[in-house]
């Protein structure tokens, strides 16, 4: 037997050593806590410190677990090892009621107070709206989209710009592979403006299949559903230019999916809509046009896909030479 | 499945050289040397099996509940909606030949091959006419498999139990044809069993089918 | 169709030496045929299951390799698409679910005394049609189009868009593959469902049933349940694709929602049925190489059906993103969270078993000590991704995939390596060398972690997962991922050259060469045909009785005497 009989006589120090693993723990779960916040984009919408809070708990929580489960077993290799040639058997414990209920009990106040807590956030945060099926026997085409204002309202919708501060509704529409944003006032571009600090609504529609509204800086994303309107909020926190990327699969060019928002101040934002009105209607920048335009110069190889949709005709259009933040 | 905590021994048998041709899930297989232990868990497996079959049919309600109760579209343009009265009668022969069956299953737990198989052709005969009667009707109507999530629905869940009324029927002609095989042991209960406990399942399953297609139309 | 060329007048007793393994005086043949014998199927489907593997990891090494760079330069953005949704299917439907069931086979009947499975003709059956539906599956990068480019989640409306209009196309390929895939899985589950449950050696009630074939059970019953709702999503999409229905398409009043319902309702148990056995796997092998019994053995036994339960009623934190109402989502968070419970259970009870023990760290050992670490590290991504605000932002990127994969490789291949090792001298009759295992653990553990570990930092920062060009800022972790996949490569490499070598000129393995208890340990190695055949031992006491000194069976020592003369 390699390690009975060492275990009564020496509560006192062995205690001692838990309390400090234990506070050794404790102390590089708050650090990775603290480091967590590092390994994320900017924070540039109202949602982004919760999300970011959330995860930095759970990385705390996560990392005491992970490491002290990670010393217990380093400890049993270091001490608990057999000698070459020893062929005898461990201590024959089959189990302890005590420490079972003890590790199924805190585990399971744990995931129910982080779920508790979490709720909490959802209920802040609350950016869905509503969602709309659209009742058309026939598949959305531009032409049906032409007309603002045309959809449906959603039912149980969010409360549309009751505060004068509030901007929208936008459309966002997302096409294998282009997007698309319609203002209030008529205002078509590729490139997303937003002005600070204030709430935002947008009416998400895809054309075709499903993508992902996705802005990594904010924090946030919902998928766009083909024969859903689908009502989203948003308040952006901080100026600057960021990605929003299509997170939902959506076929051939998927990854050239992505164009740029940028958050400025309410001015900046009120001068460019003003002049993106004045400004006409052209072809947008498309980037998965282009790589479609190479792959038919080059004899149209690779593997089957529909061809992208023509780039939106838009005010603004998106300038793949713009470097943004995150 | 009888009891869980003491297990079904199985029982040595003389000859444990696995029978190759040996059939394990064929109803109707006699076991008259080796191999038998295995063939006791058939109707095991089988019960198992319905079960999980009966899933498929549970998540195809549930899609057509979900559908019918939210799709913005249902009932395609010119469609008012399904003829009740020869489905209904089609129901009835179906569901009663489920009564059939077990006097099947009576008269051969009492050795009457005669009376069994005259009870097991008039089930074949109620499942053809159900059948048949199936086919009628969906010749009759005036919308197919591409109007709309509704015509879709309605052929996939009538087909897909269509298809296990056909499978019903080949395995009773399939047992009716072993029962005239000359040298027969009675009871020749497995397969009976499996099988009628088969045209059971099918019969819950059309009754529900009914109920959410034919009796709920409303919108 | 037996395999033996003997005639049926001959003692059959003769028949049931225990038979060679392939070698050169061995009748290999007989993996080539439609053979009944549970432990030769266990042995077909592992074979055939690690070819998989070999391929799956092709495709991925050629993704890593279009992704070490950001620009699409080595292939076109659909060719990319194809290969990591192939790479997604090979892996779980040509890989890790055969490779279990040919644990199931190999493993279930030895450990409770049975000769074979309930059903060996459906067994057979299911066995051959995997390389059926395998082949279906590599026959769609040589049809017009390629193979399926739409992810292995298959949505629609973009997996039934069918761009060349091909009456046969990847798309259809694939559904079929994978509806044959489970008519195959739904046979093995029947089959290993009615084994375990009705033929168990005299004496061996539930609770002396190794955990092993306690979580096959409770995997098994995930299928029997999730797979029907998924052949149902699966036959809708068929219609759509090819029928011209609107099941799940907008214009004729469909919705694309009710796919993903069906598909996450089987696919998240899906992950279950993986992971159980290797549950079941690092709980028969860390009372082996610590020597003691397993902690808590009936909790951690009913801990698995706990997750069979549970499995079945989170599908939704899929859906967080897409446009799932809050109450939904809040359900789904706390069902989601209190799976960390039931396999928080298992994960101390390890930890537990090896407090005081007498450990062995041979290779075995090592891939379930890593694969403990790494499913601690996975369990904890997992609940920060059941929670609702962080999976907004980090789902679908790649901080999934870096979990999944964690999941999926990292602790639930690593089981299969340990299987492997474990029981290689138990079913081949020959002992592997130790210096290649502990070689190609220490690759895997190096490269896997560099592979999968950079992952969810480019998922925090915003890359999409599934993309085949990303944006420059993220071209340190796909470096390093790409780096940790091509050293994965490598270290198959020894392994495959320890199995070969090991088959072919391995020393002779005896009966029970890791001192361990259980049955199966008490039959010579490899086992004969019908394992104990009419002779069953009677079972009287509970498993891992290491260091309690009592006899696992009556008349143990006739049974060990009996191993070693064979
Ligand atoms: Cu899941």
């Amino acid at each position: 037997m390699t390690s009975t009989g060492r275990s009564q006589a020496n509560r006192g120090p062995s205690l001692l050593l838990v309390a400090a693993g234990l506070g050794l723990d404790a102390l590089a779960s708050w650090t990775m806590a603290q480091q967590s916040y590092r390994w994320l984009p900017v924070q540039a919408s109202t949602a982004a410190p919760y999300v970011d809070n959330l995860f930095a708990l759970e990385t705390g929580i996560g990392t005491f677990i992970l490491v002290g489960c990670s010393a217990v077993i380093a400890w049993t290799l270091l001490f608990n090892r057999a000698p070459k040639y020893d062929l005898d058997d461990g201590d024959p414990i089959e189990g302890n009621l005590t420490l079972e209920i003890i590790w199924t009990v805190i585990p399971l106040l744990v995931v129910l107070a982080i779920a508790w807590h979490t709720i909490g956030i959802n209920r802040t945060l609350a950016t869905l709206g509503g969602k709309q099926r659209l009742a058309t026997a026939a598949p959305l085409t531009s032409a049906s989209l032409l007309a603002t204002g045309s959809l449906p309202m959603a039912a149980g919708s969010l409360p549309i710009a009751t505060d004068s501060e509030d901007v929208g509704p936008i459309q966002v529409i997302a096409r294998q592979w282009s997007w698309e944003f319609i203002y209030p006032n008529g205002v078509r571009s590729s490139e997303l403006h937003l002005p600070v600090d204030r709430q935002i609504y947008f009416r998400l529609i895809s054309m075709d299949v499903l993508h992902g509204f996705y802005i990594p800086a904010f924090r946030l994303k919902q998928d766009l559903i083909p024969g859903s309107v689908i009502d989203y909020r948003l308040t952006p926190s901080r100026q600057g230019r960021y990605r929003l990327r299509d997170s939902m699969f959506s076929g051939g060019y998927f990854a050239t999916n992505q164009t740029d928002v940028v958050v400025e101040t309410g001015a900046e934002f009120e001068a460019w809509l003003a002049a993106a009105e004045r400004a006409p209607l052209r072809p947008s920048f498309n980037a998965a046009n282009e790589i479609w335009q190479q792959r038919l110069a080059e004899g149209n190889r690779g593997w089957a896909t529909v061809p992208p949709a023509p780039p939106p005709e838009v005010n603004v259009s998106l300038d793949p030479q713009n470097s943004h933040e995150a | 499945m009888t009891s869980l905590s003491q297990p079904a021994v199985t029982p040595p048998s003389t000859s444990a050289l696995p029978d190759p041709n040996g059939p394990e899930l064929d109803p109707g297989a006699s076991h008259g040397h080796g191999h038998g232990a295995h063939a006791d868990h058939t109707m095991t497996g089988f019960v198992i099996f319905l079960a999980s079959e009966s899933l498929i049919f549970l998540a195809l309600f549930v899609g057509y509940a979900v559908y019918k109760s939210s799709a913005p579209l249902w009932l395609p343009a010119g469609v008012e909606g399904l003829e009740v009265r020869e489905p209904l009668i089609n129901t009835v022969v179906l569901v009663s030949s489920s009564l059939v069956i077990w006097l099947a299953e009576r008269a051969l737990h009492r050795q009457r091959l005669g009376e069994f198989r005259a009870w097991w052709l008039l089930t074949m005969a109620m499942g053809t006419y159900f059948v048949v009667g199936q086919a009628i009707e969906w010749q009759h109507l005036s919308f197919g498999l591409a109007s709309g999530v509704f015509g879709a629905s309605f052929y996939l869940l009538t087909g897909f139990h269509g298809l296990h009324v056909v499978t019903g029927l080949a395995l009773m002609a399939f047992l009716l044809v072993r029962s005239l095989r000359p040298g027969l042991v009675l009871p020749e209960g497995k397969g009976v069993l499996a099988v009628s406990l088969f045209w059971h399942f099918v019969d819950v399953i059309w009754v529900v089918l009914f109920v959410l297609t034919y009796v709920w139309q409303r919108r | 169709m037996a395999s033996s060329t003997s005639s049926p007048s001959l003692d059959p007793r003769v028949l049931k030496e225990p038979l060679p393994m392939p070698g050169p005086q061995g009748n290999w043949r007989r993996y080539f045929t439609f053979n009944t014998d549970a432990k030769v199927i266990g042995i077909q489907y592992i074979a055939v299951a690690l070819l998989f593997l070999l391929v799956g990891g092709l495709l991925a090494m050629i993704m890593r390799g279009e992704l070490i760079t950001p620009p699409a330069d080595l292939v076109d953005p659909t060719v990319y698409n194809g290969l990591y949704t192939m790479h997604g299917t090979v892996m779980l439907f040509l890989f890790l679910f055969p490779v279990l069931n040919g644990f199931n086979n190999l493993l279930i009947p030895p450990m409770i005394g049975a000769p074979d499975m309930a059903f060996p003709r459906l067994n057979a059956l299911a066995f051959w049609l995997f390389p059926v539906f395998g082949v279906i599956l590599m026959a769609s990068f040589l049809v017009p189009g390629g193979p399926s480019g739409s992810g292995w989640w298959a949505y629609p409306p973009l997996s039934t868009q069918n761009p060349l209009g091909h009456a046969i196309n990847g798309q259809l390929l694939w559904i079929l593959s994978v509806a044959l895939s489970g008519v195959s899985s739904i046979m093995g589950a029947v089959n290993f469902c009615t084994t375990i449950l009705r033929m168990r050696a005299p004496g061996m009630g539930l609770f002396k049933m190794p955990i092993f074939c306690w979580t096959a059970l409770a995997a098994q019953l995930i299928q029997l349940m999730g797979l029907p709702v998924l052949t149902a999503g699966a036959a809708m999409l068929l219609f759509d694709l090819s029928f011209g229905t609107s099941f799940f398409k907008p214009e004729g009043g469909g919705d694309p929602m009710l796919y993903q319902h069906f598909f996450w309702f089987y696919s998240h148990p899906a992950v279950y049925v993986m992971a159980l056995p290797i549950f079941g796997i690092f709980s028969e092998l860390f009372p082996v190489y610590a020597r003691k019994p397993l902690f808590g053995y009936k909790v951690v036994a009913i801990a698995s059906f706990a997750i069979t339960v549970l499995s079945l009623i989170v599908w939704v934190h899929h859906m967080f993103y897409s446009g799932t109402p809050q109450w939904m989502r809040n359900v789904f968070m706390v069902t989601t969270m209190l799976i960390a419970v039931p396999t928080g259970i298992k994960v101390f009870a390890w930890i537990a078993t090896l407090w005081r023990g007498s450990i062995r760290l041979s290779t075995p050992m090592l891939f379930c000590l890593a694969g403990v670490f790494n499913f601690i590290f996975a369990g904890i991504t997992g609940v920060m991704l059941a929670t609702v605000p962080v999976d907004i932002h980090v789902g679908n990127t790649y901080f999934v995939v870096g979990h999944f994969h964690y999941i999926i490789f990292n602790m639930i291949t690593f089981g299969v390596f340990a299987a492997i090792y474990h029981w290689f001298p138990k079913f081949t009759g020959r002992m592997y060398y130790e210096s290649l295992g502990k070689l190609h653990f220490i690759l895997t553990f190096i490269g896997s972690t560099l592979n999968f570990l950079p992952m969810h930092w480019a998922g925090l920062m915003g890359m999409p997962r599934r993309v085949a060009s990303y944006d420059p800022e993220f071209a340190t972790a796909n470096v390093l991922a790409s780096l940790g996949a091509f050293l994965l490569g490598v270290a198959t490499i020894p392994f495959l050259l320890n199995l070969v070598s090991s088959l072919v000129r391995g020393p002779k393995a005896p009966p029970n060469p890791w001192n361990a208890i259980g049955l199966e340990w008490l039959l010579p190695s490899p086992p004969p045909a019908e394992n104990f055949e009419d002779d069953v031992p009677t079972v009287i006491s509970g498993p891992y009785g290491y260091g309690l000194g009592r006899p696992l069976v009556e008349d143990q020592e006739r049974f060990e005497r009996r191993a070693l003369e064979a």
